[in-house]
């Protein structure tokens, strides 16, 4: 190797130093670790909000636009296919007249809207786990919020914080939403399902999910109400169509699972069915209450079991309610119905395939 | 010469480490004075496995092939050992024209609430029309990720097709929450 040649090489060691060097002066010694759930339970940043301005979605079948739209994949019970059209789905400002008026509509406000965030589990009663919140819009105190069902709703009048459509905000924030089906079966009539639900608000609604046990648990409370709920089976859902049932000032809670008993999705991991399971409940220190006058026995246990207990069956957020203020069918009403305070204390539903 | 071309290295070296220059962070107030461009224009068209995917076997092959499978699939779990939720042959396509995304100061309107709000959102424009070109998929449970797994059972729940034109208008309003 020739001087010159040896004086290169070793220029290259000694630059391959600086470059070394240099690379050691660059921020890729920083270690990353996974987050625990006590990790993650510590985490108690911002969320991140959603508003929907000026919004409408409309799509339907209809062969002389080119347009499909079908639910496909069902059978009856004799095996046939049976084809869905969707003749036309929608989301849009209250007053759509059965989706024939397609205007925008406000989706959550900007200081109150739909929002996902990470909860610190130590403050909804779940210690130590993170759990991922994705809410509509919160109920707010009855001095600032509107009436769930009304559609002229003024300030003041109820805990809804979504308004209603009104001459000085005509987009509203509590959309008109419905589908109209057309059922097709091979060898039989074809038959209509239509649904249209008018200025509807799910205030109040989230779905909470973290883990537990290995698997995924969720705490789902959907709130929805409306003023007019029409279930039709007229070609087309119109205000002309009579064989409908219309359910005036239709108000739905449904809260499934909690912090006690979370609502378990699954798939079964033998036949692929869809289950839902709440687990029935229990605590730790159930020997320490009376099975007769369901009074604590006295211990510290006793308390902590009686406390768990009266919390369980006091508390309005573990229960549904159904409330629908009138029910007309075909024209003729035949008043409200309610269904309050169920608590739903055991549930497993499993799907199965009825395919021989 | 061997020395002058070793500084030249050594400056070479530096100028590609520029990890060298102090690092600074940048307070909210100082992230205030940022403005940005005015946004950005999308057009799309997404075509999802048209003709079929790369797989063929026994489940998936051409979609020529009335017998196989030719959409995508995604499977997710939410339980250790559990079964699989999927989103089965889903292909198709969709295309739009106008998608925005742009940093707006929103300090009116909104019945009253932009007012009192008086900060920036992100703000995703929808493109008012969206077509889909023969666009499906199909909702399902299995008992195993893919279809070649041992032990493969999949109860399809239903499956959605859409073609032609939708309505789909308004401004997605993103920005973060107390």
């Amino acid at each position: 190797m020739s001087y010159q040649w040896r004086s290169i090489f070793s220029s290259i060691i000694q630059n391959a130093a600086f470059i070394a060097l240099g690379a050691i002066a660059l921020p890729v010694h920083s270690e990353l670790a996974a987050l625990s759930d006590n990790d993650l339970s510590e985490v108690d940043g911002a969320g991140i909000g959603f508003v929907m301005e000026d919004f409408a979605f409309s799509h339907g079948n209809d062969s002389s636009q080119g347009n499909v739209f079908r639910i496909t994949g069902i059978t009856d019970s004799d095996g046939n296919p049976v084809n869905i059209n969707v003749n036309q789905m929608y989301i849009a400002r209250a007053g759509s007249e059965y989706g024939d008026v397609i205007e925008g509509v406000n989706l959550g406000r900007l200081d109150n809207p739909y929002e996902i965030d990470l909860l610190d589990g130590n403050d909804i009663g779940l210690p130590g786990k993170g759990v991922l919140e994705i809410a509509a819009p919160r109920m707010v105190d009855s001095t600032l919020g509107y009436d769930c069902l009304d559609p002229s709703a003024a300030q003041g009048s109820g805990t809804c914080a979504s308004r209603p459509a009104s001459v000085d905000f005509e987009a509203g924030e509590r959309p008109d939403i419905g589908f109209e089906l057309e059922v097709n079966v091979a060898g039989q009539a074809q038959t209509h399902l239509n649904m249209h639900a008018h200025s509807a608000v799910f205030d109040g609604s989230y779905l909470r999910l973290w883990g537990e046990d290995s698997r995924m648990a969720a705490e789902y409370r959907l709130n929805f109400y409306t003023p007019a709920l029409e279930i039709s089976t007229c070609a087309v859902a119109s205000s002309a169509c009579t064989s409908k049932i219309k359910m005036s000032d239709f108000k739905l809670e449904l809260a499934l699972g909690n912090t006690f008993q979370p609502l378990y999705i699954g798939v079964d991991n033998t036949t692929g069915g869809f289950s839902f399971q709440i687990d029935q409940m229990t605590t730790n220190y159930l020997a320490n209450i009376d099975p007769v006058s369901g009074a604590s026995d006295g211990s510290a246990q006793g308390d902590i079991a009686y406390a768990f207990y009266e919390d369980y069956y006091s508390n309005q957020d573990y229960r549904s309610d159904i409330y629908v203020g009138d029910i007309e069918i075909g024209g003729t009403s035949l008043g409200s119905a309610k269904i309050e305070g169920m608590l739903i204390q055991h549930l497993d539903v499993r799907f199965r395939d009825l395919t021989p | 010469m061997i020395i002058l071309s070793r500084t030249l290295l050594f400056v070479f070296t530096t100028a590609c480490f520029p990890v060298m220059a102090e690092m600074k962070s940048i307070d909210d107030g100082d992230l205030s004075e940022v403005t940005g461009q005015s946004g950005v224009y999308l057009s799309g068209d997404i075509s999802i496995n048209e003709n079929g995917g790369p797989l063929s076997d026994n489940y998936f092959g051409a979609c020529t092939d009335a017998t196989k499978s030719c959409g995508a699939r995604i499977a997710l779990q939410t339980e250790q050992d559990g079964g699989w939720f999927v989103i089965d042959n889903l292909r198709g396509g969709i295309a739009f024209e106008g998608l925005t995304m742009k940093i707006r100061d929103i300090d009116s309107g909104f019945g009253g609430d932009g007012a009192l709000f008086n900060r920036e959102v992100l703000e995703i424009g929808l493109p008012g029309t969206i077509r889909f070109d023969d666009f499906q998929f199909t909702l399902a449970g299995s008992a195993t990720e893919r279809p070649s797994d041992p032990g493969f059972q999949q109860l399809d729940l239903y499956g959605v097709e859409m073609s032609g034109e939708a309505t789909l208008k308004g401004n997605l309003l993103v920005f973060p929450t107390d």
